[in-house]
């Protein structure tokens, strides 16, 4: 049986255009997103693994190696399996910095354009054998079905013009629907969607393959263990160890390619950002493979037992030959083709990605800063490199003119990307390892592939020291190439090593290496951005990506963080800047990425890797927090637990790194200042709000370790006060960090007010019988005065009468007046007001005060202060003071009680001394006279607050107070109260709030 | 490092029984789909040490 060429030719346009209308589809959303974002649907994209190799090629090896060929599908199970080792980390870095190919996150590891040109060149020579074997499979597949025998598959009979039309074909496609979105930031929803496509029906066909080597070749399953029993081949081939060089050979070689091949990356990282479907392809990939592979062994056992011409390879279409079966025949081609043209459009699509990304883009020969759309010619571009891959391909297929097996070419492909393998474990396990020992061990391990693998492939270009050195390392009976794998990866990884161990490593490898580390002790330093808002990013940018490109990457980044456009803090601006770089990195790749964003929004010079970034650690630790096990789960707990009772303590804490960023802001500060904690953390002091800024700043730039009572300007007119205590720790590593605790104190204030208004209130009753009788004294003159000026007819004795009448009203006006000042004075907060007070006649106003009293004793006041001494004080509440020491000193004193009260001026302040001749204060008893509602004075007597509210009065208006006693010998040991206050004088003008320095008191 | 530690425990005792394992799937004496009972062990396991993950591990 066999077909003329329209046929096969007409199947393959069918299939890729359904295979196109499936991806048009997915991409327009009619086919839903419950199917297309599936996991299922990821992991069966992840079949884009078993190209021609496991449709064609795997048969050729089940041939020569037995249950080897199993090796083949579980080193891949085996890395899926694993997942944790390798592909969970490289996930992380894909998504969160936008990788989307190998070169992507070596550049990105090791911070040079070098290593992404390098792997890049290197890629798209190693996967010309790849794609080689595809189009060989298929062109083959074709030339067998129209009517060649195997004698045909000849260097002189090559289906050359069927494998062009092939790549034609395939080329208009990739093209097509593989390069829709310029960013790989962008899931390729039609393109998963067909490749899962693809494995779905790859497996359908090679379970009818199955079927029918079981049923219609050997005749159901006993015939079939009935013939492995007869036949000496089968035996042979079921018996050979799963052991040696060659077993482990190809066990590392497909283990390395889940992560080295290209197109396989490209599927598992860059279509693909939810862990969960990583999840799922850990056992859902090593389940198709079972069902993939399970046709294998009896496909070859009847090829054999067939024994058609053809290549063992293509036992399935020898089958179909033989059964003269149509289904069978469109099985075998369906599988292969979908095997290859899967392979062929996913990794020239990641390869065409690698090219822009790490040859193009980084040698600007692509003008990106033009204002036309960077995404457009990114497309154009793409779609022109995809068709060269293609046609490259194309090439080494014709120069190879079938002179290598599948086998041979998958071989070689697979062995030249495992020199990969030592780069991508060192990115997650080794900060060590630097670019040139990266660059050195590609070298060494690419060069003996480059002899030993790809070279022969040309011809016997046998070398006599290769030879050499084969012989004496392999076993007997061992695969060259297998010898040849193991000596290239072992160079590479030597000289990787070495070199790494030899030579520098840059800082900024150092801190790429940070980021991509396993280990959980990563401790991320915080750098300083020159730029300070979000428009300066976007005004820089432009400079290499143009205006509108630039405004684009910013506000896609903003959006992606979910920050304002206002953004100031430096926490934020770092974030925004780290995103910039990931997005430009799904655009322009990592190196180019990296060039724009280090020259247009750099750190600042001079304060590199100066402290740790306790907001980003601390959002990391958040994250990683299901990962934590053991001790680690324990530390993480109490760190928590410890940053739960900060955040709840009652008290104000706030925490200032080195450079003034904030890093801690709990809940209490919350409260008291009204700023949430999302709007300061990670921002700079100087960016906190009015009056807060002020007040944060000048204490933490203070000496003083406390200030007791601070009053905070409220626009609302209600007064507020906090009390600010401060903690440096000078050693360990929050060296620079202050810690300020902020108590408000406000209620307490307001408690202290009011008792002193209550003492004011008592001192004015103790005061009334004197003022009755102060008042009693004029008003009786003034009605004597009244009764005579009713018969008085002098105009002179009338005018007298009345001058008297006045006088006696005006004594009285005084007395009134004076009381109603001090039961007013200082009774609200904002009463408060320093000013130009002059001393004496505050002490006469006080003397005057207590005169009224006639219940007391009588004491004697002497004011000697100097009447031109002005001190800087609320003169009101300075009344207050003085009558409450007075009338303490009088109280103290007998009958002949004498107070003295003296003033001396310095050069700023003025010390006021009162001195009594009383009984004095025993010294035990001189601490707690100050402490509120301590009387020594009968019950109703005192209050108890009167020199407390001297201390609180003094304290407010920045002064002090000291209490001497005895200052003379018995039996009138006497008293003195020793006052300091600032000195000013009637010219000076005062900034309200500003000024008292004594306000603090260390 | 987060591999998983059971992981390592399997990996170990496969180590230490290749050798019988071997002998106990390559063997033409036997039913020739032995290495995909196993195979599907492999995948069981998988599929039950993937279930106990928390959703978001990245």
């Amino acid at each position: 049986m066999s077909f003329s060429l329209t046929p096969p030719l007409l199947f393959v346009v069918a299939y890729l255009t359904g295979l196109f209308t499936i991806a048009h589809l997915a991409d327009r959303g009619i086919i839903p997103p419950r199917i297309t974002h599936h996991p299922a649907t990821y992991v069966l994209s992840l079949g884009v693994f078993a190209g021609a190799m496991a449709s064609n090629g795997i048969i050729e090896l089940a041939h020569l190696y037995g249950y080897n060929f199993l090796l083949y599908y579980l080193g891949v199970v085996l890395m899926f399996v694993m997942a944790t080792v390798l592909l969970v980390p490289l996930l992380r870095l894909c998504r969160v910095y936008q990788l989307a190919s190998l070169a992507d996150v070596l550049t990105f590891r090791f911070r040079s354009p070098w290593v992404g040109a390098t792997i890049t060149v290197v890629m798209c020579i190693t996967l010309l054998p790849l794609l080689a074997l595809q189009i060989q499979a298929v062109a083959d597949s074709v030339h067998i079905l129209t009517g060649a025998s195997g004698s045909l598959l000849s260097r002189h009979n090559r289906p050359d013009g069927l494998a062009l039309l092939f790549c034609i074909i395939i080329t208009v496609f990739s093209i097509l629907f593989g390069t829709r979105h310029a960013s790989s930031q962008h899931r390729n929803t039609g393109l998963v969607t067909a490749i899962a496509f693809e494995s779905l029906t790859k497996l359908l066909a090679m379970l009818i393959l199955l079927l029918a080597a079981i049923f219609p070749v050997f005749g159901g399953f006993d015939g079939l263990q009935q013939w492995l029993a007869e036949s000496a081949e089968a035996r042979r081939l079921l018996d050979q160890p799963i052991h040696g060089d060659t077993a482990r050979a190809l066990l590392l070689v497909f283990f390395a390619a889940a992560v080295c091949m290209p197109h396989i990356f490209h599927m598992a990282f860059a279509e693909n950002n939810d862990s969960r479907d990583l999840r799922a392809a850990t056992w859902g990939l090593p389940l198709y493979l079972l069902l993939l592979s399970l046709p294998i062994l009896p496909v070859t056992w009847a090829g054999i037992k067939l024994g058609q011409n053809l290549p063992i390879d293509y036992s399935g279409l020898a089958i179909g030959l033989a059964l003269d079966s149509v289904t069978v025949n469109a099985a075998a081609f369906t599988a292969c083709m979908s095997a290859a043209s899967a392979t062929i459009i996913v990794t020239t699509l990641a390869l065409a990605n690698m090219c822009i990304n790490h040859l193009v883009l980084p040698s600007n020969l692509l003008q990106i800063d033009r204002e036309q759309s960077i995404y457009t010619q990114l497309k154009w571009l793409r779609r022109s490199l995809i068709g060269l891959l293609i046609l490259a391909g194309y090439a080494f297929f014709i120069t190879l003119s079938g002179s290598q097996s599948l086998v041979q070419l998958a071989v070689v492909a697979f062995t030249g990307t495992l020199q990969f393998l030592p780069g991508i474990i060192a990115t997650p396990y080794w900060p060590g390892a630097n670019r040139k020992g990266l660059l050195a061990g590609l070298g060494g391990g690419l060069l003996l592939w480059f002899l030993a693998m790809l070279l022969p492939l040309f011809g016997d270009y046998s070398l006599s020291l290769l030879d050499f050195l084969f012989e004496s390392v392999s076993g007997p009976g061992e695969e060259r190439w297998a010898t040849a794998t193991m000596l290239s990866l072992a160079l590479n990884a030597g000289l990787f090593i070495a070199v790494s161990l030899l030579t520098r490593t840059s800082t900024n490898e150092r801190v790429a290496a940070e980021i991509c580390s396993m280990d959980e002790v990563i401790r991320p330093t915080r750098q300083t951005l020159a730029l300070h808002s979000v428009h300066e990013f976007s005004r820089q940018l432009a400079t290499a990506l143009g205006e509108n490109t630039a405004q684009t990457v910013v506000h896609q980044a903003l959006t992606d963080l979910q920050f304002s456009p206002r953004e100031t803090r430096p926490y934020a601006l770092r974030r925004l800047r780290s995103r910039i770089e990931a997005n430009l990195s799904g655009l322009l790749g990592p190196a180019v990425a990296y060039s724009i964003v280090e020259r247009c929004i750099p750190f600042a010079p001079g304060l590199h890797g100066s402290t740790e970034d306790i907001n980003l650690i601390e959002r990391n630790l958040d994250r990683a927090q299901s990962r934590f096990t053991g001790v680690a789960a324990d530390l993480d707990n109490l760190r928590r637990h410890h940053r739960e009772t900060l955040d709840k303590l009652p008290i104000g804490v706030c925490s200032i790194g080195a450079d003034g960023e904030l890093l801690m802001w709990n809940r209490a500060m919350v409260h008291i200042t009204g700023i949430a904690s999302g709007d300061v953390l990670g921002s700079l002091l100087d960016s906190l709000v009015e009056p807060w800024r002020q007040i944060i700043g000048d204490f933490q730039r203070s000496t003083a370790n406390t200030a007791l009572k601070t009053e905070v300007p409220n626009a609302t007119g209600a007064a507020r006060w906090i009390s600010l205590h401060k903690a440096s720790p000078e050693d360990g590593d929050s060296a620079n960090h202050t810690v300020i605790l902020v108590e408000d104190i406000t209620d307490f204030e307001l408690l202290e007010e009011e008792l002193l208004h209550n003492e004011r209130l008592a001192s004015i009753g103790r005061l009334a019988a004197g003022v009755a009788h102060e008042i009693g004294n004029p008003i009786t003159g003034i009605a004597c005065l009244a009764q005579n000026l009713e018969f008085e007819t002098d105009p002179q004795e009338i005018r007298h009468t009345a001058r008297d009448i006045l006088r006696q009203t005006e004594r009285v006006s005084r007395i009134v007046e004076s009381l109603v000042n001090f039961s007013h004075a200082g009774s609200g907060a904002g009463d408060t007001r320093p000013a130009p007070a002059n001393l004496a006649d505050c002490v006469d106003e006080a003397i005057h005060l207590l005169a009224l009293d006639r219940e007391t004793r009588p004491a004697r006041f002497s004011n000697h202060c100097d009447r031109e001494i002005v001190v800087l004080a609320d003169s009101q509440r300075l009344l207050q003071v003085f009558v409450n020491l007075l009338g303490n000193a009088r109280d103290a004193c007998d009958d002949n009680g004498q107070v003295q009260i003296r003033a001396v001026a310095q050069d700023d302040t003025v010390t006021i001394h009162v001195e009594d001749n009383g009984c004095g204060i025993p010294p035990q008893l001189q601490t707690q006279v100050f402490e509120p509602f301590y009387t020594t004075k009968d019950p109703g007597a005192g209050t108890g607050l009167g020199l407390s509210l001297v201390f609180s009065i003094m304290d407010d208006m920045g002064g002090s107070v000291q209490l001497t006693s005895p200052i003379a010998p018995p039996p009138h040991p006497g008293t003195r109260v020793t006052l300091q206050l600032p000195r000013t004088s009637y010219g000076d003008t005062f900034v309200v709030g500003a000024a008292p320095a004594g306000t603090v008191l260390e | 490092m987060y591999i998983n530690r059971v992981l390592l425990l399997v990996i170990g005792v496969a180590l230490i029984f290749l050798p019988a394992i071997e002998g106990w799937m390559a063997n033409s004496e036997t039913n020739w789909y032995r290495p995909y009972l196993l195979w599907l062990l492999i995948v069981i396991a998988a599929y039950w040490n993937q279930r106990s993950r928390y959703p978001d591990e990245l």
